[in-house]
Formats: structure tokens, sequence, C-alpha cells
């Protein structure tokens, strides 16, 4: 009696898995397709959006045309099997990496469960062994002997409209954070499976908005949100306005200056929006307690870079873009501030599509004299390594104790972390700004550091629902310290992150704020000639 | 024997038979039974840690106060999953049906079943109010979704000067 009911209420409510008849109708994942529905998608880029980007130069955007993911007809243009054929061709020609990729995968499943969105959503497709599989079944089939031969039996299928569907839906539920690659013997890098895989897709016009339109507006004016030179200069001195309140402190920052030492490149996002609005604030006081020689660009004014997103060709242009205001400047080198995916382009493709700098010197602290031989094709130092090492050589006075309304941890970045293996620096800052801090799990943090759930342009809002459960094993682990420690601030050094991680803890951990470093250290610094009231809430106080 | 009694002799059958069944609504379910770390496999030991939680306390039975703590967690995961309302809450319902089969599937507790009663009453609690907690987290998700777009992110797109934008959002402010 009570089984059979039990099993009417699987049937009635809960689809598929039944305790009476045991799991999942099981079918093979080739055969399930993908149902596109409100939430579960973020929307198409405008029409009129890739139209201009595909007329710009040096870019590559055709077939643009108003379409729906929840459409049956896609209207892919007529040819757009071979478009696809040839595209991947071509990219296996000019990626050896892709190539390795498509040929090594010996499935041994070890990164199958270290993906945040199939541990948040339970979905097998989401297994980053899956993922790849979605382009490698169409790469054996049309590129291997075994694939064309045996077809299925290799794990070979034809390309068709249901394939393209599935590489939307799936690799636009991949972060490119590359954990699992962390995790591989072989090295494999899903993400940037996923990458050429979002860049077959542009060649048929399919892209998304929240992405396309910020490379739209890079391309412009040179920052996501296509703010003009004004509006950014006015922004960053709203901040100076807001620093003098709290300081008493007058700073001046310099906007275009030629013959500067030093460019400053940061994401918009930290001039515009909050929480970023603190962290530069942090930068400023820090600037101008050291006496920095630098200024901020209104042209290089973003120095995130949404092309890494899309194709290997907008990435290019828009990475060029900071490097010619760098020339133009005339400045020695270049330090940039708490970004993600800026630092991934940077660190990993910056040399080999733009590089070397060789019009700019080595980086090298005015400060303590420091050289970042790190940095010596690309020319660009992370704030985090230039402020630990003032503090290495006690250049920075600071009051720890006004952070003591916090008690923090820290988030390593995905591309921080392990695009650039920026583990210590960010950490040592801490340990000279605060009191209060504790790690979170150690399977979590470092290079096994769990994503935020939305990055790679993921961090729209019709997508809420996705990004609150993607995120899930991050906010699982602050959770953690949260009622362990009592944490109450998430540390970061990555825009992304700080905006979409403030939406994370609203709704896992509501107690718990986001900052970056920068915000803590600048709240610490004891600036000569300050006339600072008691500020309970940092940088953030409202007096 | 009375009931609360063979319910909680039965305790680590019943719940690990709640947990198996709420954990076949998953796809990969072989995988989130599987993986005992809490940090490697959040789903499951939110799932396990909530139901075992929540099951002392059905036991208890009184007016349903203290439900909300587990249940809170079990619904701020399923709200944001791809379940309808229904799919959301049921697996809740079916600690009736499996503590009914297990009672009634052995001679010493077969007569118990009729006193389920006070039982299967908790549980109607538990789902009504995990249904509030499950639109409480809906209404959540679209308050964040709002505070995105205030903050200002949502000029990025849907803005034909942003610039000028950003001076009225300024204005309001002020
Ligand atoms: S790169 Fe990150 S998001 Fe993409 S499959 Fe790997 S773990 Fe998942
Ligand atoms: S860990 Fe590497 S080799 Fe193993 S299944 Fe994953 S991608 Fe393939």
């Amino acid at each position: 009696m009570a089984v059979a009911k039990l099993e009417q209420l699987s049937q009635s409510v809960v689809q598929g898995p039944s305790l009476a008849t045991g799991a999942i109708p099981t079918k093979d994942w080739m055969d399930i397709p993908v149902v596109f529905k409100p939430g579960n998608y973020a929307f198409p880029a405008k029409k009129d959006k890739v139209e201009y980007l595909n007329s710009q130069s040096g870019l590559h955007f055709p077939n643009a045309r108003d379409w729906s993911p929840e459409d049956d007809d896609w209207q892919l243009p007529e040819n757009w099997k071979e478009i696809i054929i040839n595209g991947l061709r071509e990219r296996l020609e000019k990626f050896r990496s892709l190539k390795i990729f498509m040929d090594c995968c010996v499935r041994c499943g070890a990164c199958a469960d270290k993906c945040h969105f199939f541990l948040g959503t339970g979905d097998p497709k989401n297994m980053p062994v899956l993922r790849a599989e979605l382009l490698r079944s169409v790469y054996r089939n049309d590129f291997t002997l075994a694939g064309k031969v045996l077809g299925r039996l290799a794990g070979a299928r034809e390309v068709t409209p249901e394939v393209i569907k599935e590489w939307f839906m799936y690799s636009y539920q991949c972060t490119e954070c590359r954990r699992c690659s962390a995790f591989c013997p072989y090295g494999i890098d899903t993400a940037e499976v996923t990458i050429v895989i979002r860049e077959l897709l542009h060649l048929l016009g399919i892209g998304i908005n929240w992405i396309l339109e910020p490379v739209s507006n890079s391309n412009r004016t040179g920052n996501h949100m296509g703010l003009q030179p004004h509006t950014f200069k006015d922004n960053v001195e709203f901040l100076a306005d807001d620093i003098e309140n709290l300081t008493g402190v007058r700073i001046n920052p310099t906007f275009n200056r030629k013959g500067a030492e030093v460019l400053f490149i940061t994401p918009s996002a930290d001039v515009f929006a909050e929480p970023g609005l603190y962290t530069a604030m942090g930068y400023l006081i820090l600037f101008e307690h050291i006496g920095l020689d630098y200024t901020w660009s209104t042209y290089a004014s973003e120095g995130g870079n949404f092309g890494l997103f899309t194709n290997n060709e907008s990435m290019k242009k828009l990475n060029a873009k900071m490097y010619a205001e760098a020339k133009r400047l005339g400045v020695k080198w270049i330090l940039g501030g708490e970004c993600g995916h800026m630092w991934r382009v940077v660190h990993q493709y910056m040399d080999t599509m733009n590089g070397p700098a060789d019009f700019l010197e080595v980086p090298k602290s005015p400060i303590t004299g420091t050289v970042f031989h790190n940095a010596a094709s690309t020319k660009m130092t992370h704030i985090s390594e230039f402020t630990a090492d003032l503090f290495k050589h006690n250049k920075i006075k600071v009051d720890k104790s006004r952070n003591d309304y916090l008690n923090v941890t820290f988030h390593d970045s995905c591309n921080p972390a392990r695009a650039m293996g920026l583990l210590e620096e960010p950490r040592y800052v801490l340990k000279h700004v605060v009191n209060n801090y504790h790690e979170m799990p150690e399977n979590t943090i470092r290079e096994q550091t769990f994503c935020c759930g939305s990055g790679t342009g993921l961090n729209t809002d019709e997508i809420m629902e996705l990004r609150m459960r993607s995120g899930l094993p991050r906010a699982n682990a602050v959770k953690y310290v949260e009622e362990k420690h009592g944490v109450n601030m998430l540390s970061c050094v990555c825009a992304i992150d700080r905006a979409t991680l403030t939406s994370l803890m609203s709704y896992w951990n509501p107690n718990v704020g986001v900052c970056g470093i920068s915000e803590l250290v600048g709240n610490a610094i004891v600036l000569d000639g300050e006339n600072r009231a008691e500020l309970d809430e940092g940088l953030r106080t409202l007096l | 024997m009375e009931l609360t009694e063979a319910l909680h002799n039965n305790r680590y059958t019943i719940v690990d038979k709640w947990v198996v069944y709420t954990l076949a609504t998953y796809q990969a379910t072989d995988f989130l039974n599987k993986e005992k770390d809490r940090f490697a496999n959040p789903i499951g030991s939110t799932i396990r840690t909530s139901l075992k939680t929540l099951f002392q306390l059905l036991l208890k039975g009184g007016d349903g106060a203290g439900y909300a703590e587990p249940l809170s967690q079990i619904m701020h995961l399923r709200s944001v999953q791809e379940f309808t309302p229904s799919q959301a809450v049921a697996p809740l319902n079916a600690v009736k049906h499996i503590a009914r089969d297990i009672l009634a599937a052995d001679k010493q507790t077969k007569d118990l079943v009729k006193d389920l009663y006070d039982f299967e009453f908790a549980v109607d609690l538990a789902v009504l109010a995990a249904f509030d907690l499950y639109m409480q987290c809906r209404e959540k998700v679209y308050r964040i979704r709002i505070a995105e777009i205030k903050s200002g992110a949502a000029i990025l797109t849907d803005s034909a000067c942003p610039s000028k934008a950003l001076k009225n959002i300024r204005k309001i402010n002020e």
C-alpha cells in the first residue's frame, strides 16, 4: 500500500525517479534534449549590438538576427554546418592545446564532481568531462577515423541544431573557472573547451547580451559601461570627496596625464558600483599615502575584458587598448587593480596576442626599489603584489584596529588564483591590515577555490536562480566559517566577485558582507594630516 | 512498544530512505548519496543534515516551532533549482509513507501503524511551513534582482547613454 502511494507521489510531482522502481530512468546523455525556459538562459545579444561589433575593425561577429532560445527554429544561417565544421577545423589547427584536449581525455572522471555547476544543479551535463564531450563528440565524428567508422559506438555524433542548442545551454553554464583542470591528471582545461564552443556559436550569431553589450561599449568608449571621459573623471572625484569627508584629507587624482610614471587600470565597476567604490577609495588612499606618481586614464578606463568571454579577436583588441594608452601617455609601467579576468588575459594570453610590451619598462616600485621580474614581458603588476611589497618594506603606516569591526575571510577569485597563481600576496596584505581572520576549509580555497558562480559574463539578473545554485559550494564554505568563527566579511580581489558575491551572500548568508582587499588597506592607513572621526563601518560609514 | 519508541528505533533507516528519496529527485543521485565531505557535496550534505534534524523534531511533535531552521536550509536549495513548487516540497511528504511502510513490514510494530496520525499531522505542518519558506526564498531572489539593478549594474545594458543615466541616478540618490 505505502509503496504504491509513494510511487504515486513520485509520479505525480517528482518527475522521473522513483523509490519503488529504483532511480532515474536511465537514458544516454546524447538523447536528453535541452529545454529552454525563462530563468535558465541569459538573454540573446541584441541584433544591433552584434551588427555594430561585426562592423568594427579586427572583430568578427557575423549572422546578427533577432532570435530567442525558446524558439524551435533558431534561424541558423543556411550553411551553418559548414561554418561549424570549418570553424572547428581552423581552431584545431590554430590552437594546439585544443587538439590535445580533444584527444587525450581518458574519461577517468577525476574532474567529474569538481564543478560548482554540477554540485549546485546535480545535472550530469555539468560534469566537466561531459561538458567537453559535447564538443568532443562532434570532433570525433568529423575529425577522427574511429568516429567516422564507428559513429556512436566511438562516442561520435553528427552536429545538429539540437547539438547547437545544447552547446549554448552548457557553455553558458560554465564560468571558465578552471577548477576542474586542477584535478585532471592530463591538465585538460575544460575552460578552454568552453571558450572554443562559445567562439563557434558566435560564428552562427549566437551570443548573450550581457557579454556583447559591454564588449561593444568597451570598443566604443573604453569601458563596459560606455561611460564617457567626463563621467569617469567625475566619478573618481566623487570618491575623493567622500574620502575628504571621512578623513579630512583632500586627494587630487590626475587623469590622462602624460609622463606619469605609472598608469593605473582597474575594472570600471570599481568607480561606479557598490561595493567596488570602497575598493577604489582604498586605492586612492594608498597611492596618496605613498606619494605614487600615477595617472588614471579615461580611455583605458576598464580592466575587465569581456572579449575573453566571446572570441580571441575581441579579447585581443580590448587588451591592446590598455597598452596603446600606456604608450600614448608615455608611462613606465602599468599597475593593475583588483580584477579577475583582466589578469587571466594579461598573464596567459597577452604576450602571445599583443606582446611583448617593449616600449614599457619592467615594473619597479618607486617606493621600495623592488623589480617585478615576473612581469618582465607584460609590464603589468598586480595591486596585491605591489601592496605586499610595500608592507614587506614597512612603507605603509596602518592602524589595524580600524578593521576590528570585521571578522574576515578570503575568497580566492578563480582567475588570480588559478590563472596567475596569486595565492600568498593577498593573504600577506590581509595579515597586515586585519586582526580577525579565518580561512575557509582547505578544499574550497587556493587552487581548489570555488567560483562565485557568476563569472564569464554570467552575472546577469535574468539567470539569478542559476547563479544562486552554482554559487552554492562557495556560499556553503562561507556559511561554515560564519557559524564556526563569526566571520562577517568575505574579501576578494575581483570586481565581478564583489558584485556577484554580494548577491550570493544576500541569499545564502545575509550577515556576511563583501569587500575588496584595498578597501581594508585604505581603511587601516593612517594618512598624514588626517582628521578622522570614529568610523564604525570604515570607509562605508555615512557621516 | 510505543509508537515514538518504534520510530526512534528505526530513525536511521527512515532518515536514510528519506534522504535517498529526496536525492533521487536529482539526476546525479549516486554522487549526491555517496560523497560524504560536506564541502565537496553541499546538496547531499545539506539534505542529509537537515532531514535528520527535522525528523527528531517531528518525533517531538508539538506546534512545529523549530521546523523552520532545517526546512529553510532545504528550501533555500530547492527553490532555486529547477523544480516546480510542488516538486520542491514533495519529498518532505515522503517520510509519512516511508515510516508507515517500515513499521508495517515488521511484525512487532505492525499494529502501531494506526497510531501514526500525530506523526503525520506533524509532517503536514512541516510541509505547510516549507511552502511558506519556499515563497520567502523566491521573494528573496526577486529582491536581490532588484537590488542588483538599483546598484547600477544594469546600466551596463539597456541604457542609451550610461553617462546620462548615471547622472539621473545620482540625482535620485541626492
Ligand atoms: S571551468 Fe569551472 S565551470 Fe567550467 S566545467 Fe570546469 S569547473 Fe565547471
Ligand atoms: S580528469 Fe581529465 S582525463 Fe579525467 S575525465 Fe576529466 S578531463 Fe578527462
